[in-house]
């Protein structure tokens, strides 16, 4: 008997998704996260684990890990204190940034304070042009000065980030050697070794935050290490990254950049596995916890990757799941504003004090609270136990709104989660139109603790083609972890106009790119794995300023076909923006490979078929669509593929609630899904209102 | 339904994102540059009667939020489903306010009644005209700014009409780009009569009419609500743009704002008259246009960032600006570059707001912001033309901060363009881009610091344009004892024998070897420079923004090896105290040296002598006039006259040598 296990810490939450690698069944656990003692839960999870379910941490054979520390980091601030070396005459880079700012019509507004302060900047003495030639060789003197006043002010890192690194990091190398004679102790990142980007804002940036988590991020993974080898599990574990992959301990200690957003990256990788396991070939996951909701778009089984994800104030530019924030999830606050208009937002409740209903200290009424004074959570406990709904403090608290605006508190709940789900559903209208895509075309894969709550009402607000509750959307990105594959990507900055001319040199650096991605993956992880290289070009036409990511075959950069590059890019421009130009000069700015080896996955484990109706366990009263009504309420064990029941439903499991408003139907699938549609007999109650 | 506090969230919220996703449409399937890198567009829906209700949430310069449709929709006789309308015509309903803009709008038909339009503009790079980009300042009449469209439907019942399409595409320089731009227009409104659709399904029809009031009235009440915490009164405050032509004079913007209760009222009057150069405004003297209103849309939203912005908004307030003057000029005057004269209304609106409220609102911005483009030839000889983006000030200091640097205030909203991104595109090789030090205005919160950036020519008879420059002369005020920011400066070879400085020239030749720097105005500062605490001022120091000269002649603060020598300072502080006990005592306003030498000369009540006698004058001959009088005045010996009778001898004399002027 062995079993995989994936673990993702949240910030109320560290979820356990447990695959048995002989039946492919799933076990799932949540216990609190202990931010205060680092690796603490997770020798409480494997405790649990073992008295719950009898698993051993010696049958552990693989074992992955993500977690919020990296982000928390640069959220919290408590990041390490650095300095940056740049290039002389561009010391202010970081208070520049790309100038525009948040709030842009608040004459008050402030910018967000740089990572590292402008007194802690030094200029060395260099130069390179764009095309790579060292105007200047570095001065040693000015490096040498500017590395003594930094340790003078107490700077325990330093960021290189140099002009034109993108093109030749020759002299941040240099800097880098002469920094390391100085004091071989002292942490340096270089802006051209982290993610060598053209643009250098985003490429210090970035440098800047993988500086600034670092020492943070190794002193957690040490602790974590150390929980493992203590508790007895026989692997290495591995990393999940925001670019959807996995990665080793020591690349995580060294690349802290590629971690800041895996938590978020391997949910959706988990809605993917889900997607391409199941078939369904048109998704947007929504991923919505206590203080966020996140959508990403997924077609094929493969996510969108993009750059330029948020981390709290700042941007980073390195491949990762694109991802957009539509909300602030189901600890949101619900508040009259000054002309006694219902507002819900921005401000939440967060997972402490977390909602009134919860009993932990919340005043305030939220979006769960609404769910739970409309009777439609709190039929039994959340979160295995560790939660128990109390629907009489929700709906104190609501009366505190349904007096002022003169109605009974269940119209103000009602009206509450509609407001949250409008909400919602203007930034993911702003996503779809965004990303040019037709909603009734579109399944939601609903997970998160409050996803399953809300993903109906959201759904049919949209005109979804339905929603997919897979059967452990507690934890999928637990689950995501442990599918997700073994990923690097590196690039190469070309910047260059495509040409007959240029593809001798195009095939030089493809190849470069492959030898450095084939030597990455036989130092990190042996010669015996099957591996797959994709290559990826950024392009654009000339004059603009964005680049469109295109997928090249391997074989047209071998056999130099210029057409078919050319083509590839012009159907890509065309799907994206409706248009292409067959005149205009193509630029590629980027040459991209990544480098994967896929995870032994078993397929998912398919439910027990069953030609007897879904039996609900008892009836509850829940307000929905501006009456109380009897409910079904099912246990999400008890049901089997192939079984069909109607809305207004409540479907419990151990991990999360599933809601259904009226007009829709459910249908269980072959791998226990709950598929969600519209039910096309009661069309006319399908839109609410 | 007046307000009803349930339901306004929700239909608010589906009707931004159906706003949100004709921007999305429009940002993604547009051809030019421009309009994903500037975001110069638009888009709303209207009521059936023109008010803006709903705007998407995050996109470009926050000007048309209130705009009223009305004048243009209601020239068009006939709507059927399937209609989309076209202008560009300034003088047209002044919906359009220059030639570039091409303005859209769809009725959204339901149940066979107009519910709404769907409505939106781009800037198009370029429309035909006199110059290659449409816009010159030194253009004097809107025939030399390109083609003009007069609201016509484009499309009739869903069939676009070929002839007014070939027109458009057969008079500017770029058809193929114009085309592109004009499909995601359409594109755009489709999408947003789908959504508008949808959401009428949704509420029904009569429900959403009463929501789309309701919306109006909340943001109506909204502003109301915050500019009844504005003390009433009357609140003069004038400013000047550097130029009002090439090499001309100065140009007054001047304002008086008059609160009364929960409602405003902006009175131009004062303001200079029409102008021979492009810096006019056509807003055709509606109360409520946005260009005459931007200022307000930015104070209220200060004074509440919650503040919904649409129509409503704008309800509690109006606008006075008399016909023929730089705020609704007549036609033909020429308007391309209306967007410094706006720029200019927005900071005297806020510096009258900062009369009124002086504890909430922050200095004004500098404005200035200019918009660089190199033309040069690249190592193979081939014409390279771009820009390299904005250089500009930061943001006034503000009752609790220092303003922040290099950007914000009225421009927060533009990004700047990479330096390796430029240097890979155009032969120029950069020095610098960053804060120029001294530039932010001293005062218990410094103003934002200018950006500078400095660069050198490596090709022959390279073009550099710098649109929009003005503050090379007149300072950008600080308030409250804060002191005025530094004015911008355009220079080629800095620090050598052969140093030019450029003003307001916003075009130059250069040659290999140039060196071309260019400084944007800081922001005014804030509250008493003497308040500023030594430490904060060491800080600053130690940052690179303000030298150790600026920290003893603008601060009064000694720094002896890195540390705030506090007995030394507060023994100059004394003396300069002491020395001119005046300092500091600017009144409400600090404008800098050159205003003062200016009012000198040109005090208010001279200013207003004239615009008032020129307002009696012929539209024609008001610019004739005024450069007439300023060449007068300043050869005129005025020691011990008294102003109001020197003034009326020189009208007198004006009209006796040109009777023309007094035949009207």
């Amino acid at each position: 008997m062995t079993y995989r296990i994936g673990v993702d810490i949240g910030g109320s939450f560290t979820d356990f998704a447990v695959l048995d690698n002989h039946s492919g069944h799933i076990h799932t656990l949540k216990v609190f996260s202990r931010p205060d003692r680092p690796g603490s839960e997770i020798t409480t999870g494997l405790a649990r684990l073992e008295e719950r379910f009898g698993i051993n941490a010696q049958q552990v054979d693989y074992f992955t890990h993500g977690t919020t520390v990296g982000i928390n980091t640069v959220i919290q601030r408590n990041g390490v204190r650095l300095a940056l070396l740049t290039t002389a005459g561009f010391e202010d880079v970081l208070e520049l940034a790309r100038l525009k700012m948040a709030h842009i019509h608040d004459l008050n507004a402030r910018r967000p304070a740089p990572l590292i302060e402008r007194h802690h900047v030094f200029s060395v003495q260099e130069r390179t042009s764009s095309d790579g030639r060292i105007l200047i060789e570095v001065d040693r003197d000015s490096v040498v000065s500017a590395v003594t006043r930094a340790r003078e002010q107490g700077c325990d890192g330093i960021v290189v980030a140099l002009l034109h690194a993108w093109r030749n990091d020759h002299n941040e190398c240099r800097v880098r050697d002469i920094i390391h004679d100085i004091d071989p102790e002292l942490l340096v990142s270089c802006s051209g070794a982290i993610w060598p980007v053209i643009r250098e804002y985003e490429r210090t940036i970035t440098a800047t935050i993988n500086a600034y988590v670092q020492p943070r991020v190794i002193d957690y993974l040490q602790a974590f290490e150390k929980a493992l080898t203590d508790a007895g599990v026989p692997v290495p574990p591995r990393i999940t990254k925001s670019n959807g992959g996995v990665m080793s301990l020591d690349q995580a200690k060294a690349e802290c950049i590629q971690m800041v957003l895996s938590g978020t990256a391997s949910g959706v990788i988990g809605a993917s596995y889900i997607a391409e396991q199941c078939n369904f070939n048109r998704l947007l996951s929504l991923d919505i916890g206590g203080t966020s909701a996140d959508v990403a778009v997924i077609i094929d089984g493969q996510p969108e990757y993009g750059t330029g994800e948020l981390i709290g104030e700042f941007n980073i530019y390195i491949p990762s799941v694109s991802v957009t924030s539509i909300g602030q999830g189901g600890g949101s606050i619900a508040w009259l504003d000054p002309l006694g208009v219902l507002q819900v937002g921005p401000m939440s409740a967060g997972s402490l004090p977390g909602p009134v209903c919860y009993n932990r200290g919340g005043n305030q009424p939220t979006v769960t609270d609404a769910f739970a004074v409309c009777g439609l959570i709190g039929h039994g406990d959340l979160g295995y136990k560790s939660v128990q709904v109390d629907v009489t403090a929700a709906s104190r608290a609501m009366a505190t709104l349904a007096a002022p605006l003169g109605i009974t508190i269940e119209e103000t709940a009602e009206t509450i989660i509609r407001i949250a789900i409008s909400g919602m559903y203007a930034d993911t209208s702003a996503l779809v139109s965004r990303f040019g895509i037709d909603p009734r075309e579109y399944y939601f894969l609903a997970f998160g603790g409050a996803g399953p709550m809300m993903g109906c009402w959201l759904a049919r607000e949209l005109n979804m083609k339905g929603v997919v509750i897979p059967p452990t959307p507690g934890v999928l990105s637990a689950l995501g972890g442990l599918v997700a594959d073994l990923r690097n990507d590196f690039i190469d900055t070309l910047y260059s106009e495509l040409s007959m001319q240029m593809l001798p040199w195009l095939r030089e650096r493809a190849d470069t790119l492959r030898v450095r991605g084939e030597h990455w993956l036989t130092s990190e992880h042996g010669t015996d794995l099957p591996y797959t290289l994709m290559f990826l070009a950024d392009m654009r036409y000339r004059g603009q300023s964005f680049e469109v990511e295109v997928t090249l075959d391997k074989r047209w950069l071998e056999t130099g076909d210029l057409d078919a590059i050319c083509q590839a890019f012009h159907a890509r421009h065309e799907q994206i923006f409706n248009h292409h130009d067959p005149q205009a000069t193509i630029q590629i700015i980027n040459l991209r490979l990544v480098v994967t080896s896929p995870t032994n996955t078993p397929p998912l484990k398919r439910l027990p078929t069953s030609n007897i109706s879904a039996c609900a366990e008892t009836h509850v009263q829940a307000y929905i669509d501006g009456q109380w009504r009897s409910v079904a309420f099912y246990q999400r064990h008890t049901l089997y593929a192939g079984q069909q029941f109607a809305s207004p439903a409540i479907i419990a499991q151990d991990d999360c609630t599933t809601c259904v408003p009226t007009g829709m139907q459910i249908t269980v699938d072959d791998f226990g899904n709950l598929i969600v549609t519209a039910d096309t007999s009661q069309e006319d109650t399908f839109h609410g209102h | 339904m007046a307000i009803d506090g349930r339901h306004l969230q929700i239909l608010a919220n589906y009707c931004a994102a159906a706003a949100d996703a004709m921007a999305h449409t429009l940002m993604r399937t547009a051809h030019s540059t421009f309009v994903k890198e500037t975001e110069d567009f638009s888009c709303q829906i209207v009521t059936r009667y023109g008010l803006a209700f709903a705007s998407p949430r995050s996109f470009g310069a926050p000007w048309y939020s209130g705009i009223d449709y009305a004048p243009v929709l209601t020239m068009i006789k006939h709507y059927s489903p399937g209609d989309i309308c076209i202008t560009n015509d300034s003088y047209a309903g002044n919906v359009a306010t220059h030639t570039p803009d091409i303005h859209i709008w769809k009725p959204v038909f339901y149940g066979g009644q107009i519910a709404c339009f769907v409505v939106g503009h781009i800037h198009n790079t370029d429309v035909g005209g006199a110059v290659p980009a449409s816009l010159s300042r030194t253009l004097t009449d809107i025939a030399q700014e390109g083609l003009r469209i007069p609201p016509l439907k484009i499309m009739e019942n869903g069939r676009l009409n070929e002839e007014v399409a070939h027109i458009m595409r057969l008079n500017v320089r770029v058809p193929e780009q114009n085309w592109g731009d004009f499909q995601a227009q359409i594109a755009s409104v489709n999408i947003g009569e789908r959504r508008m659709l949808e959401i009428i399904e949704r509420f029904g029809f009569e429900s959403f009419l009463e929501g789309v009031e309701g919306i109006l009235d909340y943001a109506d009440q909204q502003a109301r609500r915050i500019i009844a915490t504005i003390p009433d009164g009357d609140y003069f405050h004038a400013d000047y743009a550097d130029e009002d032509s090439e090499g001309g004079y100065p140009c007054r913007i001047a304002l008086t704002l008059r609160i009364r209760g929960e409602t405003l009222e902006l009175d131009y009057t004062g303001s200079d008259p029409q102008l021979m150069s492009s810096l006019n405004m056509p807003t055709g003297g509606r109360e409520r246009h946005p260009l005459a209103l931007v200022g307000v849309t930015y104070a209220l939203s200060t004074l509440d960032p919650r503040l919904l912005l649409n129509a409503g908004t704008l309800r509690p307030t109006r606008a006075i600006m008399p016909p023929g003057t730089v705020m609704n000029c007549q036609a033909p005057a020429a308007v391309g570059m209306r967007s410094l004269t706006c720029a200019m209304a927005q900071i005297t609106t806020l510096g009258a707001f900062s009369l009124a409220l002086p504890e909430r609102m922050p200095a004004p911005s500098p404005g200035g912001n200019a918009i660089i483009n190199v033309r040069t030839i690249d190592t193979l000889g081939h014409t390279i033309v771009a820009s390299i983006g904005p250089v500009g000030g930061g943001g006034g200091g503000t009752p609790h901060h220092d303003g922040p640097e290099g950007c914000g205030g009225l421009s927060a909203f533009l990004k700047n363009t990479p330096i390796e991104i430029n240097e890979t595109e155009v032969p120029i090789r950069f020095h610098r881009y960053g804060l120029a030090p001294d530039t932010g205005g001293p005062g218990r919160f410094r103003g934002g610091l200018a950006t500078v950036m400095t660069f050198e020519i490596t090709a022959p008879d390279t073009v550099i344009t710098a649109r929009n420059r003005n503050r090379s002369f007149f300072a950008p005020p600080g308030v409250l004892g804060g002191r005025a920011g530094r004015t911008a400066s355009f220079m080629t070879n800095p620090d050598t024998s052969h140093a030019v400085e450029h003003g307001n020239t916003d075009l130059i030749h250069c040659q290999p070897g140039d060196i071309v720097r260019i400084i944007g105005p800081g922001a005014g500062g804030y509250g008493p420079v003497y308040e500023r605490d030594p430490e904060q001022v060491m800080h600053d120091v130690e940052r690179g923004f303000v030298t150790l000269e600026g920290a003893r002649r603008d601060y009064g603060v000694v720094i002896i090896n890195g540390n705030v020598d506090l007995e030394a300072t507060l023994q100059l502080r004394t003396q300069e105290m002491v020395a001119s006990p005046n300092k500091g005592e600017h009144g409400h306003f600090d404008f800098g040296p050159a205003r003062a030498v200016f009012e000198a000369l040109w005090t208010q009540e001279r200013y207003r002598l004239m615009t008032d006698f020129l307002a009696q004058a012929p539209v024609a001959w008001r610019f004739f006039l005024k450069h007439q009088l300023f060449a007068i005045v300043a050869k005129t010996h005025h020691t011990d006259q008294d102003v109001p009778n020197q003034m009326q001898r020189l009208f007198a004399e004006l009209r006796t040598r040109f009777p023309a002027i007094s035949e009207t």
